[in-house]
Parts: structure tokens; C-alpha cells; sequence
């Protein structure tokens, strides 16, 4: 049980909050279908929050661009499926190559400088898709919206919701294995202080781009969820809101974590909507939060919610022991 | 630089110039300009001078803030937007006065008034940001400053993004002239006196600018620290209030971009996003933290930008802008000038 457990990167603890989300669809508040929607949404933040905080958090390269690469990905998919006539199954993973190769070329041409310019370079890049996105009708309908193909023919949020979970599920094992490898040492020690890295024999450069690469081919294939999930494409899915809403969520889930975006982005995208229904005379109410959040964070909390964990925790077993309690704890 | 080169000396400083790549990128894009006038008609370049000196004004805070506070900011195109709103609550009120009853050399100063208040209003939000946020984050912590601070004037933006949106709501608000005087021309080029008064203001401003951070104490001292913060410590600079005065010059100069603009980009809340992404191109084309530089890439973006829009039409202004600046970014990442700034690349 323990090695299933350490495999799969959970604590107990962990495992109960998965439990409890998978059956959450039948406890009755949250059986209704808007609430499931709500659900499904925040669970694609999570994956993407995990995906973002792989680069964010650890080699310490805020992707600016990442809504970009997760919109890659989506038009992939999207085109393949509605021109083509792909099954949106295998175009969903088709998705992940040229967000993986656009995220490799950008890291090849940026990760070998600081840090900045990989960031504004991204944000450049997605800049750049948002503009073919809006401009290519030919081939993306531009802000009409491309109609996809969905991967289920049914109006049910319940199967899109264990899809993504699944897909969830994916992201946060494969990323944090990689961390707890001996790869994601190097990718901590790069975040922290590059200088010393590179002093003690290990390849910066290398190192950052193989971190950007799985990050936006993670984006990629989440990006194709969005497109068969809401059937329907617009540009603005590149936008750069996009990659602020999720850059929120992993800083107050707590940076180089993982479980922290993750933990956050359900009970984050409830609270929103429900700031979004009940002030819906004004539009954006939700967004002044993102922002002051983010400020208030950033100034006084920089550890966020997965730091207060780690510091409740090491209060709880002071007495007992006095070892140091893993950084970037495994909780979930 | 002060003694007069002699004839030979001043013509191999030129030729080695244009070899740099400021020269060619220089020369090529007058070239371009001379070029897609004889092709389409004089009204490109001047066009291109008049919007270039508008974006001048706003890319030289973004760069002036880039390289004293080492801040990658993502709020600049909202101070540009308060300059204009403020403008325009300056501006409205007054005119509807004036309507009833009419008196001309008011109707002549109160633009002057309107562009003056907003650069009150930029320099107090310039205040407020530098002691609300930057200042504690900068107390807290400064490792990693480069990436905190972008990623809080992201936070920064969305707040002011919507909280505008959300007291104002989403009108456009502009107007339709300043100054209601006849259409000048130059060359068979009609401009009309809004678009020259602005040219000949944000001229004014760049040139006092100039004069202000060569010679006066307080530009000194903006120097010394976007050179050395440490040494301008030790020589007894007030890092703090330099640090301030900084941030609230570059947000007037926005401001003031914005309240000059009015009439070309009505105030709402998401104005801000093409200047800022024009001030990055420049800034990013002429190096990051090169103030002077900027003041030059704010001609040639401005040249990209009429072009693209005259020979591929409205809509590419962003998307062909952004491919140049990606390649400059793999060619050449410190900018065509070269970066003056050493901490950035530092962190």
C-alpha cells in the first residue's frame, strides 16, 4: 500500500482528498450539473496549474506565453478534427507536438540567457499566435469560433469530469516523478541559484529547456481537453488572461509544490464563479481579485498555501522529531 | 565628443556607425520608409514620425523604470490609460462650459490644462504604486526581484484594469479634437493640428527630458543608480527616493501619452494593452534599460507598424511587429544599442 501510495507521489492524506473528489459528483450540493461544470473547469486549472508550476515553480521561469501553448494545442486539435475529421481522441494527443516544438525551439533560442527574456520571449510568441489565430479565418474561423468535434456525444458534465480527472492525474504523476528524480535536483538547484548549479557540474541550459519542453507538451495535450470539451474555439483562449488566472492559482497554492496549484483551483474557480453570478452586473469583479491576490501574495505570503501546510505540520510534530520536513511536501 | 573631429576621422566614426547594427538597423529602415513613400505616397513617413513620437514618450519610462528598478513592467500601459480618462474628466466637464459661452483663448488652454492634470494623476499613482507595492516587496525580499516584480505588475494591471472597468464600466470615452483649429499641410499631406500640437509637445518633453536627466541633480543621481545602486549607496544617494521619483517620471510620461492620444485612442479600460505591447517592441529592439535607444526604436516600430498596416491591412499590427522583435530577441537579445543596464542581466 505505502509503495502504491509513494508511486503514485500521495500521502494519505492525499489520497483522501482524491477519494473525496471522485465521488464529490454524487454528494448531493455538488450533483447538479453546473456545479459538476464548475468542477470539470477547476480540475483544468488544476492539471494546467501543475504543468505551470513545473517551470514557474522549479526552474523558476514564469511562461508567459502559456495559454499560448495550451492554445496550440487546442487548435491542433481542434483543425485536425473539424477539417479532417480526426477522432478528437487521437487529436487531443496530437496536440502535444507542436506545443512541444514551438515551447523547444523557444527554450533553444532563450533558456541560455536569464531568465526575463525566456518569459517576455513567450509572451511574445503567444502575442504572436493570438494575432494568426485571430487572423487565419480560413483556417481557425478567427473570433467566429472553430466548432470541434466533442469527445463524448452526450450533454453530461459527468464523463468529461473523470476524463480530466484522469488527465490530472497523468500530469501530477509524471511531473512530480520527475521532480523526486534526480533531474528535478538539478531543476531545484537551477531555480535557486544558477551560478552555483553550474558550478557544481551541472548543464543550465540543458536542463531548463528539457523543464520548458514537458511543460508546454503538457499544456499542448490540455489544450486539446479544452477544445473537445467545449466543442467550440476562440481566440481568445490564447489570450494573455488565460495565463494570468492560472499563474494566480499556482502562486496562491504556493510555488514549487505542484499540489498547491492543484489544491487551490477548485475551491479558487467556485469562489470566482460565484463572485461572477452573484455580482453579475458587474463583469470582471472576480478579475480585481486575481489581481489583489496576487499582489497580497506576492508582498507577504510568497510561500502561499502549500508553505502554510509545511509550517502547520512542522508545528505539529515539533515535539516528536526534529527533521526537517521535505520541501515541496507530497501531500496530494 | 566636445572638439570638432576633423573631416576623415568624423567620416570613419560614421562608417564604423552604420557597420554597428544601430547603423544598419537605422539605415535600413529609412531606406524602407524612403522606399514605401515613393511607392505609396509621403503621408507614410510622416505618419511614422508623428505616432513615433508618442511612442517615445511611453517606452522611455517603460525603459527608464527597466533600468533604475530593474522592474520587467506590465503596468504601464495602464498609467497611460489613467492619463487618458483623466484627461478626458478634465477635458469634458470644461468644453461643455465653454459651449455656452465661447472664449477662445480659453478653448486654446484648456488641452494644456486637461494634459497637465493627467500628469498630476500619473505622478500620484506612480507614488502610490512605488510605497503600496514595490517598496514593501522590495523590503521583504530581493531575490529573484526581476521575476517578482513582473509577476506583481501583472497583479498590478488586472487590478487596475478592472477596478476601471468596474467604476467607469467599458465606454469608450475620447473626443473627437483638442483643438478645433484647420487642417495643416505638409508636402500635399494633410495632418490635422491635434496630431502636429502633440508632435511638437512630446518633442518638448523629450527634449527637457534630456536636458533634465544630463544636467539637473536629480537626473544625476537616476543615472548613478541605474549603473551602480550599490556605489550610488555609498556616495550618499537616497536609493528610496530616487526609486520613487523614477517610477512616478515614467508613469507621468504615460499619463501624458495617454492624455495626448485622447482623440486617437479613446480611455476604457483595456487601453493600455497596445501601448504597452508597442513600448515592449521598442524597449526590447533597442535594449532592454537604453533610454536614448528607445527614443530611436520608437521610430522604427512606429515605421513597422504603418507599414504593416498599409501593405497586409488592419489586424496584423501586432502579430508582424511581434515576429520582427522575436527574431531581434534570437539575433541580437541585448537590442540593436546594446543593454547600458548590468543588473538586469544579472538576475
Amino acid at each position: 500500500m505505502r509503495k502504491v501510495l509513494d508511486a503514485l507521489c500521495l500521502t494519505p492524506l492525499g489520497l483522501c482528498a482524491l477519494v473525496l473528489l471522485l465521488v464529490m459528483p454524487f454528494i448531493p450540493p455538488f450533483n447538479q450539473e453546473y456545479l459538476i461544470r464548475w468542477m470539470v473547469v477547476g480540475l483544468f486549472m488544476a492539471a494546467q496549474a501543475v504543468a505551470f508550476d513545473f517551470t514557474g515553480g522549479y526552474i523558476n521561469i514564469v511562461n508567459f506565453g502559456f495559454a499560448a501553448f495550451v492554445g496550440l494545442g487546442a487548435y491542433t486539435s481542434g483543425i485536425l478534427c473539424a477539417r479532417f475529421g480526426l477522432s478528437p481522441w487521437i487529436g487531443m494527443f496530437a496536440g502535444i507536438l507542436p506545443a512541444a516544438l514551438v515551447g523547444f525551439l523557444t527554450g533553444i533560442l532563450t533558456l541560455r540567457l536569464r531568465g526575463i527574456f525566456a518569459a517576455v520571449m513567450a509572451w511574445f510568441i503567444g502575442l504572436a499566435f493570438w494575432g494568426l489565430a485571430t487572423k487565419l479565418v480560413f483556417l481557425t474561423e478567427g473570433p467566429l469560433g472553430l466548432n470541434c468535434p466533442t469527445l463524448l456525444e452526450t450533454s453530461s458534465n459527468l464523463p468529461y469530469f473523470y476524463i480530466i480527472f484522469v488527465m490530472f492525474m497523468i500530469t501530477y504523476v509524471v511531473l512530480k516523478r520527475m521532480v523526486r528524480s534526480n533531474m528535478g535536483l538539478a531543476f531545484t538547484a537551477i531555480g535557486q541559484n544558477m551560478e552555483a548549479a553550474r558550478t557544481s557540474g551541472i548543464n543550465p541550459t540543458r536542463y531548463r529547456i528539457i523543464n520548458f519542453t514537458v511543460s508546454c507538451a503538457f499544456a499542448g495535450w490540455l489544450g486539446g481537453f479544452y477544445a473537445h470539451y467545449y466543442g467550440i474555439l476562440m481566440p481568445d483562449v490564447m489570450h494573455t488572461a488565460k495565463t494570468i488566472e492560472v499563474l494566480v492559482i499556482v502562486y496562491i497554492g504556493g510555488r514549487a509544490s505542484l499540489w498547491g496549484g492543484a489544491l487551490i483551483a477548485i475551491p479558487f474557480v467556485f469562489a470566482m464563479e460565484m463572485v461572477r453570478s452573484v455580482f453579475a452586473e458587474y463583469p470582471g469583479l472576480n478579475l480585481i481579485f486575481y489581481g489583489l491576490f496576487l499582489i497580497v501574495i506576492m508582498i507577504y505570503y510568497p510561500g502561499g498555501v502549500a508553505h502554510l501546510y509545511e509550517v502547520l505540520v512542522e508545528r505539529f510534530r515539533k515535539p516528536s522529531s526534529s527533521r526537517q520536513p521535505q520541501t515541496g511536501g507530497k501531500i496530494l | 565628443m566636445t572638439t570638432a573631429p576633423s573631416q576623415s576621422s568624423l567620416a570613419a566614426a560614421l562608417a564604423r556607425g552604420l557597420k554597428s547594427p544601430a547603423g544598419i538597423t537605422i539605415l535600413l529602415s529609412v531606406v524602407a520608409a524612403v522606399l514605401a513613400a515613393i511607392d505609396n505616397g509621403f503621408y507614410i513617413i510622416v505618419n511614422t514620425i508623428v505616432t513615433g513620437g508618442m511612442w517615445a514618450l511611453v517606452a522611455m519610462g517603460l525603459a527608464l523604470v527597466f533600468g533604475v528598478m530593474n522592474i520587467v513592467s506590465f503596468v504601464h500601459g495602464e498609467f497611460f490609460m489613467i492619463g487618458g480618462l483623466t484627461a478626458y474628466f478634465t477635458f469634458e466637464p470644461f468644453t461643455d462650459y465653454l459651449m455656452d459661452n465661447p472664449n477662445p483663448m480659453a478653448e486654446a488652454f484648456l488641452p494644456i490644462l486637461a494634459m497637465l492634470a493627467s500628469i498630476v494623476a500619473g505622478i500620484v499613482v506612480g507614488v502610490l504604486c512605488e510605497l503600496i507595492v514595490f517598496r514593501p516587496l522590495r523590503n521583504r525580499c530581493r531575490d529573484q526581484w526581476v521575476m517578482n516584480s513582473f509577476v506583481i505588475t501583472l497583479g498590478l494591471s488586472t487590478f487596475v484594469v478592472n477596478s476601471s472597468q468596474f467604476i467607469f464600466g467599458t465606454d469608450f470615452r475620447g473626443i473627437v479634437s483638442y483643438w478645433d483649429y484647420p487642417t495643416l499641410s505638409f508636402f500635399d499631406v494633410y495632418i490635422s493640428f491635434d496630431r502636429f500640437a502633440v508632435f511638437v509637445l512630446a518633442i518638448l518633453v523629450l527634449g527637457s527630458f534630456w536636458v533634465f536627466m544630463k544636467t539637473s541633480k536629480f537626473g544625476q543621481a537616476i543615472r548613478a543608480v541605474s549603473q551602480d545602486e550599490t556605489g550610488a549607496r555609498m556616495v550618499g544617494i537616497n536609493i528610496n527616493g530616487i526609486q520613487t521619483l523614477t517610477l512616478a517620471l515614467s508613469s507621468a510620461l504615460a499619463a501624458l501619452a495617454g492624455a495626448c492620444l485622447l482623440f486617437m485612442y479613446p480611455a476604457y479600460p483595456t487601453v493600455g494593452m497596445g501601448p504597452l505591447y508597442n513600448s515592449w517592441f521598442i524597449v526590447i529592439l533597442a535594449g532592454m534599460g537604453n533610454v536614448v535607444g528607445a527614443v530611436v526604436g520608437a521610430f522604427i516600430v512606429a515605421l513597422l507598424q504603418v507599414l504593416t498596416t498599409v501593405y497586409f491591412g488592419e489586424g496584423w499590427d501586432y502579430t508582424i511587429p511581434a515576429a520582427c522583435i522575436i527574431l531581434v530577441l534570437i539575433i541580437r537579445p541585448s537590442g540593436i544599442f546594446g543593454s547600458e543596464v548590468r543588473g538586469v542581466l544579472d538576475q
